[in-house]
């Protein structure tokens, strides 16, 4: 699939783009603070419907329509066009409350998004993964060495562009959580009846449910498409091995795919009433999961040197980008960011020949020689430059 | 209030800037607005908006049965000899009872809840109208024989529906729910009439 034509107005530096794109690879060059991260992270973001990292929605909304716009906006403006036909999507990101005149203030204010799908207004999950991307960072790196939770994200990223079901199940999940967690807080101090815990139970089993069997599938097969890239990729030839540990008792961790995991997961949560009433949180369920990332054995995370957890990170998202394509039958919109100059030849190499696999690729990069331009045969070039791409 | 124009002006119109901006939806520059208006508008308009308000207070009583907002107690369709004492329908507000009211679908009687569960907004089913449903079932002289939840199909309203169902199943009580044609997450307040309308008459029973 690729991504045809892409409009943002008031997005971060970009006041006004209006671009159309061809398939192939595509090469924008830009100094750094230029913005070029805001754009792949612009797209990232019409496919994803979440942020590229943490931040509030308002930083989305450029300094000069939060200065001038009485009611300030940044909208985002995509046609797709893939194995499923031709696809419009737009997100608006609206500051909530007129801001008072005269009190100018640094945080960014509070927002909130409308999604359209092919000009009808629509959810999140219903927007998500019309287009598909795998976006590579230099901060990729974290999915080895970083906390738990941006392995989560990175689960959570990868299969809502694959499975619906699963975006409204991981936003249910959340939800569930919140309120049995609040529950526990007071039933901690003895207030209401352990009773009124079913309900919430087994909604957190039921959400649950639908997230652990799409993760245990996810990883397994992520297990040997990562092992294939990373075989490819790393010079020592050690043995790439990636593993679901989701967070749950010892007797619940096998058979995650086989029916009736969710009475299973209601069994559970009922059965760890009183340890998570003693410490106010639900203790298991897939909130705490997580992935282990093992070289020859041993993990990753803290016995890698720093270059041997860069190629396994990017084995992992080239897994990801052979996952995506397997299962929809359509290559997904690769972007990387600013990834290719710190690789050497022979790992640069490997990814520019996933980037001519794909139907598009965005590349940004600081540096005219990396990647050099005879290593992008074909290649369409463009410098950003305040906020206004143009070829070149 | 943090509003400097606000803190700067005489304390009557500060009292009452402050007083707009407690309410609802209403910000610091919309409350003063208001505020400005009401100083400008004829005596007469002030005097018509306080006398509303007091008005709601003092004349409006909660129903004893059903304890919906009303001018008398019992309320207007608790005293209504041509209802369906048999059915009632239990709603989260009294903007709901007007909401179902509006589609002529319904006979029954009314219960309004006035909130529901949502641990994380620190509401728990005492502080609901929930034991008021119960004692009103209990009672030897209830002719009620079907209790229709029709909280929003969302999370707490599901919550709510389902400690309502089971509260209720000992006492051989048919419970049932709206049927599925609202959408998820949807507000009864807003749901339009034909669709409100068939939501009570596919009514489906809680398992
Ligand atoms: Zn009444």
């Amino acid at each position: 699939m690729r991504l045809s034509h892409l409009a943002l107005t008031h997005v971060r530096s970009f006041e006004h783009l209006d671009m159309d794109f061809e398939p192939g690879v595509h090469v924008v060059y830009g100094e750094n603070g230029s913005g070029k991260t805001n754009l792949l992270e612009a797209i990232a973001l019409l496919s994803t419907a979440r942020r590229a990292r943490a931040g509030r929605d308002g930083e989305l909304i450029s300094w000069t329509a939060l200065a001038e716009d009485p009611l300030p906006a940044a909208q985002l403006s995509a046609r797709i066009d893939g194995a499923a036909g031709s696809t419009t999507l737009d997100i608006t990101v609206m500051t909530r409350a007129v801001r008072d005149a005269g009190t100018a203030s640094t945080e960014p204010p509070a927002a909130s998004r409308r999604f359209r799908v092919n000009g009808v207004a629509r959810r999140a999950s219903d927007l998500i993964g019309r287009l598909r991307t795998v976006l590579f960072s230099v901060d990729d790196v974290g999915l080895v060495d970083g906390a738990p939770a941006a392995r989560r994200r990175f689960l959570d990223v990868t299969i809502s562009q694959l499975e619906p079901l699963y975006v409204r199940a991981l936003q249910r999940y959340g939800r569930v959580l919140v309120q049995r967690n609040s529950l526990l807080k007071r039933l901690q101090e003895r207030r209401g009846d352990a009773g009124e815990l079913d309900f919430w139970d087994q909604e957190a089993a039921t959400a649950g449910a639908v997230l652990v069997r799409a993760r245990a599938e996810l990883l397994s097969r992520l297990d040997e498409l990562a092992s294939d890239s990373h075989r490819d990729l790393s010079t020592k030839g050690e043995q790439l091995r990636i593993a679901y540990e989701p967070a749950l008792p010892d007797d619940l961790r096998e058979g995650l795919c086989e029916p009736g995991l969710d009475s299973r997961l209601a069994a559970m949560f009922r059965a760890t009433r009183p340890l998570d009433i003693r410490r106010a949180m639900t203790l298991h369920g897939p909130h705490r999961d997580d992935i282990a990332m093992l070289l020859d054995g041993h993990a990753a995370g803290s016995f890698a040197s720093r270059g041997e957890q860069r190629t396994l990170a990017l084995a992992l998202r080239l897994g990801e980008v052979a996952l995506s394509r397997e299962r929809t039958g359509d290559a997904p919109v690769l972007l990387l960011d600013d990834v290719l100059s710190e690789l050497d030849v022979r790992r640069r190499a490997r990814v520019v020949a996933a980037a001519y696999e794909v139907d598009q690729v965005f590349i940004t990069t600081p540096d005219e020689d990396r990647p050099r331009i005879e290593e992008l045969p074909g290649a369409r070039r463009y410098a950003l430059e305040g906020g206004t791409l143009t070829p070149r | 209030m943090l509003d400097p124009l606000a803190t700067d002006s005489a304390p009557p119109i500060t009292r009452l800037v402050e007083a707009f901006h407690r309410l609802p939806g209403i910000g610091p520059k919309s409350a003063q607005r208001l505020a400005y208006h009401v100083l400008r508008a004829p005596a007469a308009e002030a005097h018509a908006l306080a006398d509303a308000l007091v008005a709601v207070k003092e004349q409006i009583v909660l129903c004893a049965h059903c304890q919906n907002v009303a001018e008398q107690n019992p309320c207007r369709i608790c005293q209504d000899t041509g209802r369906d004492r048999t059915v009632v329908c239990v709603v989260e507000e009294p903007l709901d009872v007007v909401a179902i009211e509006r589609t002529h679908g319904f006979r029954g009687l009314f219960h309004v809840l006035h909130g529901v569960i949502s641990p994380s907004d620190n509401v728990g089913p005492e502080d609901i109208k929930i034991a008021e449903l119960l004692a009103r079932l209990r009672d030897v002289d209830t002719e009620v024989t079907e209790v229709i939840v029709a909280t929003n199909p969302n999370l707490e309203g599901e919550a709510t529906a389902m400690y309502i169902s089971r509260l209720l199943r000992p006492l051989g009580i048919r419970v049932t729910r709206l049927a599925s044609g609202l959408p998820a997450g949807a507000d009864l307040e807003y749901a339009d009439n034909l669709t409100l309308g068939r939501a009570l008459e596919f009514r489906q029973e809680v398992r």
